[in-house]
């Protein structure tokens, strides 16, 4: 049958709309203008610029110190929880399941503002564990719910299987469970892991004194410093966020080989 | 045995339990309290009760900001809508190879972090970028046209970041669409668009939800984006509640405004959730599902 | 022989349903032996308390003589084949056989490695030995969860619906590799079905439930000829239920019966029902013989008048529903020669029915739900009549 042209036509403009303000950056960044807006040959000086920055050094040390933590406690919640939603079928999991899913369609910047008041109000002072506290209870939602969804596609009969032919209950954990869990636990954890990295506008509110993470550096390289550095710099963010999705999609179709 | 049951559904969700109450629950609540307490002078919160709070949330500046944040939400969630449905519909029908390429083509800027991507944008619509040269070289635009710090700006980056979270539930469900229901409604006399809004349309209304649900809500609380490619003429409501916390470290003031956030967040999520469980049981889990 | 697996008053209770209600059974060694009934009957239930999966509420369990009630699964000499088979999907076909000797170490490792060789060449898997069972079609993963379980040497076998998930001719196959595999091993079967066609053909006895407890244990043919109730009637085969009374004892093994708008009938009665009783008479749809013409008869056999309401051709035979007296009876008739027939019997033609008393059983228990178990012709469907 026949086929409109419209949707194909509405495609590829969306696409050209996603990636040319992406592909405009990446370009800017070997330009050796400062301000992008003519090309002036090709150059790494803004590389170079940026490998001398020790203020953007520091903040990704900050930002990768959060990410791992948070990551970890994250992860390790978050596949409880999503183990605890799927086994128990009760009133309390209702709740559960309501406590877990609110936090994602809450903006963030009420997210912020209301951690910075508990943590104003109960007097912890701010800084890099509040930052890795409210990652944490944001990363916690997303874990469970990849881990959740992953839950659902499997089989529990296995568990059954692998006690009829003999396993204990450590046993069942470690070589049953434990493999077939992995990729939808790295999954989740690699999902936490990036919002943790890419998160500002938390960070921003529950941040004090001396706990300047990579985006709260970019913000403010965006509103007062160079865009040329800054070009450079978001290429290589952008390097390591195609590397993680190639990952990500990489465990993917790996773990449906595996069903 | 059943007593052992209950514990251990306790051991397994008391963590979250506990962690989400402590840093999610009371916190949201908090926000409601503190509006009545009084600030102090070092930008914190001073003790006994007041009301000059609240009153002062009648600043008449606030109506058009709430009015500019209501309907730059709504346009944005529109426009994504409108285009991440043909989207959505397009990837599902192309064959499954080209499929996985388009879908990790979608995904790539919506995992891109979100500061870059609005950088990006400011540097295309700089006086000095590429967008405003090319304006001008055609004479579509005067030199002194501002691209940059117009609501206009708000609205394209915001349907920029927003986009990607409209179309991977709308690309989710119209992959399970059963296609031969357009095929049997054409066969029926649907016209091509007949077919598409009677037949498609309703099929992937949950994900349509989803979609309005994902996009709406974070528009709604919007503070980078105004903040950087908006101007004085295009403030939404996160950026007061910014402006009040760090500029003027007025929590209570900021607390207030928060307030009027979390109520306006809630007009929409009560919707979807109604509107949801009219149709069928089930969850809104499907929601995040569908994006991860 | 002795009973080697003894199930005694077993009961499990799921809030107010009382899935399992007070069974008891007695299992031979090397027998196979089948759980029939339909889904939701507790059979399952049942079949997971012997595995260890389900803790009875009352009753216990032993095993050649040890009680294994309390026993968690993975401590008993009872293996399970899974209605849709459970293999783990992280590991191969080797792997997936080699792991419950691996779990409970039970020899070293170059031993495990030769049994699991013997047990891929008895189910015929070599060549699919390291491919994952995603890869493979639904035959051959029953056939890696058998070899799974046998490995073991289990004392009993536990197979949950094992061909459920295959497709008729698959089934077929299966089902003779099954029976085949179990006159090999020599090990106690017990297999649970809501399929009356597997369990006809595999069992040496078979345990047909309802509603948590048993109706009738037998072997097949004691099951399907006499049996006691009208589930087991109208469950097991088709059949045709007529209610009626008892009239008078005919000499030692038959009685007279009075059904409404028949004349009286002969009945064999081995169950010595006495006269004046109400009594259910079920006769199955190929005990009838359907003609034209009236035959000449012994005083053995019954005769009723009738007209044809309607005829379905399936190849093999033809089912008739014939309206007598206000009775709708059920006729299924082979017919080895169909196109030299002399002229075949048409929709609304007059006919006669005529059985052997043999032919007919009288029914103990009866319930009327039980008739929606019997097939009705097409226009009446659904609707369920009742006979009369």
């Amino acid at each position: 049958m026949k086929r409109s042209r419209f949707p194909m036509a509405v495609t590829a403009s969306v696409l050209v709309f996603f990636y040319l303000p992406i592909a405009v950056l990446v370009v800017n960044s070997f330009n050796a203008s400062v301000y992008g807006g003519r090309w002036e040959g090709f150059s790494l000086r803004w590389y170079a610029k940026l490998a001398g920055q020790r203020e953007i050094l520091h903040a990704l040390e900050n930002t990768l110190l959060i990410a791992v933590s948070a990551t970890l406690v994250s992860c390790a919640l978050g596949t409880l929880a999503a183990f605890a939603l799927h086994r128990y079928r009760s009133a309390l999991q209702r709740w559960h399941f309501t406590l877990i899913y609110t936090p994602l369609v809450v903006p963030e910047i009420l997210m912020g503002m209301s951690l910075l008041l508990t943590f104003v109000a109960a007097g912890v002072r701010l800084g890099l564990f509040t930052i890795f506290l409210a990652h944490v209870t944001f990363c916690i939602s997303y874990v469970a719910m990849v881990v959740l969804a992953r839950l659902q596609d499997f089989d529990f009969s296995v568990i059954e299987a692998a006690q009829d032919l003999g396993a204990n209950a450590w046993v069942t954990a470690r070589r049953v469970l434990a493999p077939m869990l992995a990729p939808g636990i790295a999954s989740g954890a690699l999902l936490a892991l990036t919002l943790s990295i890419d998160d500002f506008v938390i960070s921003f509110f529950v941040a004090g004194p001396g706990s300047t993470t990579l985006p709260i550096r970019i913000y403010s390289m965006i509103k007062f410093g160079s865009p040329a550095m800054l070009n450079a710099l978001s290429t290589l963010l952008l390097v390591v966020t195609f590397t993680l999705v190639w990952t990500s999609q990489h465990l993917i179709t790996k773990g449906e080989q595996a069903k | 045995m059943t007593g052992g049951r209950k514990n251990g559904e306790w051991a397994v969700t008391a963590p979250t339990f506990v962690w989400l109450t402590l840093l999610f629950v009371i916190p949201t609540f908090l926000v409601f309290t503190i509006v009545f307490k009084p600030s102090d002078p070092y930008g914190g919160i001073g003790s006994g009760w007041t009301l000059r709070t609240l009153f002062s949330l009648g600043n008449p500046n606030y109506p058009a900001i709430l009015w500019r944040t209501a309907w730059l939400s709504a346009l944005t969630t529109a426009l994504c809508l409108a285009l991440a449905v043909p989207t959505g519909y397009c990837m599902a029908r192309t064959d499954r190879r080209f499929r996985n390429t388009l879908l990790l083509l979608v995904i790539i800027p919506f995992m891109t972090s979100f500061l870059v991507r609005i950088f990006a944008w400011k540097v295309l619509l700089h006086p000095e970028g590429l967008i405003k040269r090319g304006l001008v070289l055609l004479g579509l635009a005067h030199s002194d046209t501002s691209l940059l710090y117009t609501p206009g700006a708000v609205l394209l980056v915001m349907v920029y970041t927003s986009l990607p979270f409209a179309i991977l539930p709308v690309f989710a469900a119209a992959e399970k669409f059963d296609f031969h229901l357009i095929e049997a409604a054409r066969d029926l006399g649907a016209t091509h668009a007949g077919a598409f809004f009677r037949v498609f349309i309703p099929g992937i209304s949950r994900a349509l939800f989803t979609s309005v649900l994902v996009v709406l809500i974070p528009c709604l609380g919007s503070y980078v984006i105004p903040d950087v490619v908006g101007g004085p003429n295009s403030e939404m409501l996160g950026n007061k509640i910014a402006q009040r916390t760090f500029s003027d470290r007025n929590l209570p003031h900021a607390s207030g405004l928060s307030a009027i956030l979390t109520l306006a967040v809630l007009i929409p999520m009560v919707w979807v959730v109604l509107s949801q469980r009219k149709r069928e049981t089930g969850g809104g889990g499907s929601i995040l599902k569908d994006i991860v | 022989m002795a009973d080697f697996l003894e199930i005694e008053d077993v009961s499990r209770h799921f809030r107010n349903i009382r899935a399992v209600d007070h069974v008891s059974l007695t299992v031979r060694k090397g027998e196979f032996y089948s759980l029939l009934g339909p889904s939701g009957c507790g059979k399952t239930t049942l079949l997971r308390m012997l595995a260890g999966f389900e803790r009875p509420d009352t009753g216990r369990i032993r095993l050649d003589g040890r009680d294994i009630t309390d026993l968690p699964p993975h401590k008993r000499t009872v293996n399970t084949i899974f209605q849709n088979y459970a293999l783990l999907p992280h590991l191969t076909v080797r792997q997936n056989i080699a792991f419950g000797l691996q779990v409970q170490k039970k020899m070293p490792r170059k031993e495990i490695d030769e049994a699991v060789d013997r047990m891929l060449s008895l189910v015929q898997l070599e060549s699919q030995a390291d491919k994952k069972p995603g890869l493979l079609s639904g035959g051959q993963k029953q056939r890696v969860a058998v070899g799974r379980a046998l490995i073991l040497q289990p004392q009993v076998l536990l197979l949950d619906e094992p061909l459920a998930a295959l497709d008729l001719k698959l089934r077929q196959k299966m089902l003779m590799e099954l029976d085949l595999i179990h006159d090999q091993v020599g090990i106690t079967f017990i297999y649970v079905t809501h399929d009356q066609g597997e369990a006809m053909s595999l069992s040496d006895r078979i345990a047909v439930m309802n509603n948590g407890r048993i109706e009738q244990v037998g072997k097949p043919a004691e099951i399907y000829e006499a049996p006691r109730s009208s589930f087991v009637a109208a469950f097991i085969g088709d059949t045709n239920f007529f209610e009626g009374q008892v009239l008078e004892l005919v000499g030692d093994e038959y009685s007279r019966l009075n059904i409404s708008g028949f004349a009286d009938l002969v009945c064999f009665n081995d169950k010595k029902i006495s006269a004046g009783n109400p009594v259910f008479l079920s006769i199955r749809p190929e005990k009838f013989h359907i003609g034209r013409n009236r035959p000449e008869l012994s005083p053995k056999h019954n005769i009723v008048r009738g007209r044809v309401e309607d005829i379905i051709y399936l190849g093999g035979m033809t089912k008739y529903w014939v309206q007598a007296e206000g009775h709708k009876i059920s006729i299924t008739r082979q017919h080895s020669r169909f196109f030299l027939d002399e002229e075949p019997i048409r929709w609304n033609d007059d006919v006669w029915v005529w059985w052997h008393a043999d032919d007919g059983f009288m029914l103990e228990r009866y319930s009327e739900a039980d008739e929606n178990l019997v097939s009705l012709p097409p226009d009446a469907s659904g609707t369920a009549e009742t006979a009369q």
